[in-house]
């Protein structure tokens, strides 16, 4: 007999019956996550001893972890390279990815420009208007970064299937990490031309 | 075991409601003074007796000094929090006051939980003369938007007036409770709550399923402090300063003639709720008699930004909720404020649809919170709540910013775990401050807790501590840690930030006793024998079920001892030996939960039933 409070954590895929694959049916996702929820809710187990109680709290708590985590593609990918030890945030993180440096390079010179202009009173429109289009343009890539991300993943499920070695699962692995950097970094270059736009 | 009810702890109004066996549909109970609103004011008489609900309102206007009202608005806060409201509200804080506030009636001092505890016994004493029965335990409501310590402080209140408090429930999630079983209502539905002091808006998912319905919501908002008091402030502020052009008269917002004329504008206000205009007739302490007309147009310019305030969390709930005001299958208006005209106009335009308005506003969320308690009354239900945390957690980290653990709109209970190490030899304690908002600076979030994990003395970077926090299904915080290369459970003892410790709730437990003149070790003996009843039942249960078979005999036998025992011990008296037999069968009967639990989990995942969804 297992004694799943004794365990640290459980993997979240495990917790719904599935293999680690990244395509996940949603729409079955949320029927297990809702039967389960019966299940497991604390409001079954009101009149139950302590020890169930706990239990109770504990399995369901994990039931919506894991379902938090799982019905978003991206901390879905996250959180398998967690659970594989292979998640590296890396220093690319605060580094503009090579093939952008130019296009950052201008953004941020837009943005100085704007904070000056701001200061000194000087035409706004037509800086905000460069930066607009600056947005629209890095917004563009990172829906090109994501649809990248969801073959990498198809990828992934692949290599699963085909019981891919090692060194073909790391370099998958790889992949995706530099993408999720580059998701991240871009990410906070659109945050902070909005700020600038909106203030 | 004592009755159990649903209590709705409002700002200007609170309601206490039950399951009617018969009809199984939420009812209130209704007062001595032949109405289901109790005010939530409070009042000490000058003999020291505590007057609580309509006859503390009167005294309202003669005692002012020894009688509190909105006391909602102070629950889990501190005195820096409400120096906005203390310009408005006649709240006479004691100097003792710091992060938990003490307020002052007449001679004596009272925290908000204990004044609320008063308006909680109130209700119960309401439901006991309707039952003939005591009562117990209650699930007891808060806006969605309460943040963990204005939670906590709820909680506590519900103790010191000597209820279990079973749930803590949403209000805005409580009336599409008692809406769904009214009108049988499926699909999207937002609940649009302004009440006296607290607006929520809830986007919920009404699902039904092989097992029952599930109340899901997906997303929550709000404001805390904003409501039909801040209209009533508006108004105020705007006779006031009428009367001080046409006869010079500047009066302290705060004295029995401001009570008086609040009292006076508030009817006026209902009146333009039903008819196009108006008059306020207030008498002048100079003699004359102050006239004047409102018409329903100026009424709404004049509200406009209490309306407008609320449209910005409505925004931010429908994007959480990655949906389209028009995508809603029902509106449900909820809370006395929204009988003014302009907000039923205001929320019909948003959404594209008439609001429901079928079940009185101010009566709904005590009706689902009845409902509720039903539930949990009876363990398994053909309805499920699964609801939400309205606000991100977070942990600061270097520089005063906050990394976000949990975030907001997630279904509780959630979890989140932090992996903790030293960074200098030896290091014996690492720093945990633990907040709760969406703001990335640490000083702009509200703080939860702060708590120093302690470390075995190790070379830096050894240590492994890991650090689970938990939302539970009240929406309050639960930290445990774990020393992972020892395996070792840590206790950690986390003084809230704003908040009473338990001892202190012990003794305002006592002195709340000796208001209702009960015997002390007689409540504790009723106490311990209920929960000895709840556990022997859970036991008993368990143990006719098949699958407890799987349990070694030498277990099963302890189980059954330890079940002797604790029914030999509740024919007594003595709760502290109950308190210990309890304990032992609960300590017995750890491995037949995981049994049980395990096998449960498995039929679900096995897909036995997943194509009858």
């Amino acid at each position: 007999m297992t004694a799943p409070s004794q365990a640290t954590h459980s993997d979240y895929f495990a917790v719904f019956g599935l293999s680690r694959k990244l395509s996940v049916d949603l729409t079955l996702l949320e029927q297990k996550f809702l039967q389960l929820s019966w299940k497991l809710h604390p409001d079954n187990f009101v009149n139950a001893g302590e020890q169930e109680r706990e239990l109770s709290l504990k399995k369901s708590s994990e039931l919506n972890d894991a379902y938090r985590v799982l019905r978003d593609p991206l901390t879905r990918v996250e959180y398998l390279l967690e659970i594989e030890g292979e998640r590296k945030e890396g220093q690319t993180k605060q580094q503009a990815p090579p093939e952008l440096l130019e296009e950052v390079f201008e953004l941020n010179e837009s943005l100085d420009e704007l904070r000056e202009a701001k200061q000194s009173g000087g035409d706004l429109i037509e800086l905000k208007g460069r930066l607009e289009s600056a947005e629209d343009n890095f917004q563009g890539k990172l829906e090109e970064v994501d649809s990248k991300l969801e073959s990498v993943a198809r990828e992934w499920d692949g290599a699963v299937e085909a019981k891919a070695d090692t060194a073909a699962r790391k370099q998958i692995f790889a992949g995706m990490n530099e993408l999720l950097n580059r998701r991240s970094y871009i990410r906070n270059l659109v945050a902070n031309v909005r700020k600038e736009l909106e203030e | 075991m004592g009755k159990i009810v649903g209590i709705d702890l409002g700002t200007t109004n609170s309601l206490v409601a039950y399951l009617d066996p018969q009809t199984k549909q939420p009812k209130c109970i209704t007062g001595p003074h032949g109405s289901t609103l109790c005010p939530s004011v409070v009042s000490l008489d000058p003999d020291g007796n505590i007057v609580v609900g309509e006859s503390a309102r009167r005294r309202l206007l003669t005692q002012p000094e020894r009688t509190i009202y909105s006391v909602k608005r102070l629950m889990g806060r501190g005195v820096k929090d409400i120096q906005d409201e203390l310009k408005l509200f006649p709240f006479r804080l004691d100097p003792s006051s710091s992060n938990v506030i003490r307020v002052r009636l007449g001679e004596k001092v009272f925290t908000p939980p204990e004044i609320s505890a008063f308006i909680l016994r109130e209700l119960k004493n309401w439901a006991e003369a309707f039952f003939g029965e005591p009562v117990d335990r209650a699930v007891i409501t808060v806006p969605a938007y309460f943040n963990d310590a204005q939670r906590q402080a709820t909680k506590d209140a519900g103790r010191i007036a000597g209820l279990e408090v079973l749930r803590l429930v949403n209000e805005p999630t409580a009336a599409a409770l008692a809406y769904g079983l009214h009108e049988k209502q499926r699909g999207k539905v937002a609940v649009y709550d302004l009440g006296g002091g607290t607006f929520d808006i809830s986007i919920l998912k009404l699902i039904s399923t092989q097992e029952g319905d599930i109340y899901q919501v997906l997303a929550t908002n709000g404001d805390t402090h904003l409501g039909g008091d801040d209209i009533d402030n508006l108004l105020q502020a705007f006779v006031h300063e009428k009367i001080l052009q046409t006869d010079e008269i500047d009066f302290s917002p705060h004295g029995e003639i401001a009570q008086e004329l609040r009292k006076a504008l508030i009817a006026v206000k209902h009146d333009l709720s039903k008819n196009e205009s108006a008059t306020l007739k207030f008498p002048l302490p100079n003699g004359k008699m102050f006239t004047l007309e409102f018409t329903r147009g100026a009424i709404d310019a004049l509200i406009r930004p209490v309306v407008d305030r609320t449209m910005g969390p409505v925004k931010l709930a429908l994007a959480d909720a990655k949906m389209k005001p028009e995508e809603l299958d029902e509106v449900v208006l909820v809370g006395g404020t929204t009988r003014t005209p302009l907000i039923r106009r205001t929320v019909q335009e948003f959404f594209g649809r008439a609001p429901h308005i079928e079940l009185n506003p101010d009566e709904v969320v005590a009706l689902g919170a009845a409902v509720q308690a039903n539930i949990l009354e009876h363990g398994v239900s053909n309805m499920l709540l699964l609801d939400v945390t309205p606000l991100s957690l977070g942990i600061e980290t270097y520089g005063g910013a906050v990394a976000k653990i949990i975030s907001r709109n997630s279904p509780i209970p959630a979890s989140a775990q932090e992996m903790y190490t030293t960074g200098v030899d030896n290091q014996t304690g690492i720093d945990i401050h633990v907040l709760q908002g969406e703001r990335e600076l640490a000083k702009d979030c509200r703080s939860l807790a702060r708590f120093t994990l302690k470390v075995p003395p190790a070379p830096a970077g050894l240590p492994r501590i890991e650090v689970r926090f938990l939302i539970d299904a009240n929406g309050i915080l639960q930290v445990g840690a774990k020393d992972l290369r020892t395996g070792e459970q840590h206790s950690i003892e986390v003084q809230p930030s704003y908040g009473i410790s338990d001892s202190e709730i012990e003794r305002m437990l006592e002195e709340s006793i000796e208001y209702a003149e009960q015997d002390f070790a007689e409540r504790q003996a009723i106490e311990a024998r209920t929960e000895a009843e709840t556990i022997l039942a859970a036991t008993a249960k368990a143990l006719a079920n098949p699958q407890s078979s799987a349990l070694p005999s030498e277990e099963r036998a302890k189980i059954d001892s330890a079940v002797l025992a604790l029914k030999e011990s509740t024919s007594g008296s003595d709760y502290r030996l109950m308190r210990k037999k309890i304990d032992e069968l609960n300590g017995a009967t750890q491995h037949l939960a995981e049994v049980m639990m395990n096998g449960a989990v498995n039929s679900v995942l096995q897909g036995k039933r997943l194509e009858d969804f």
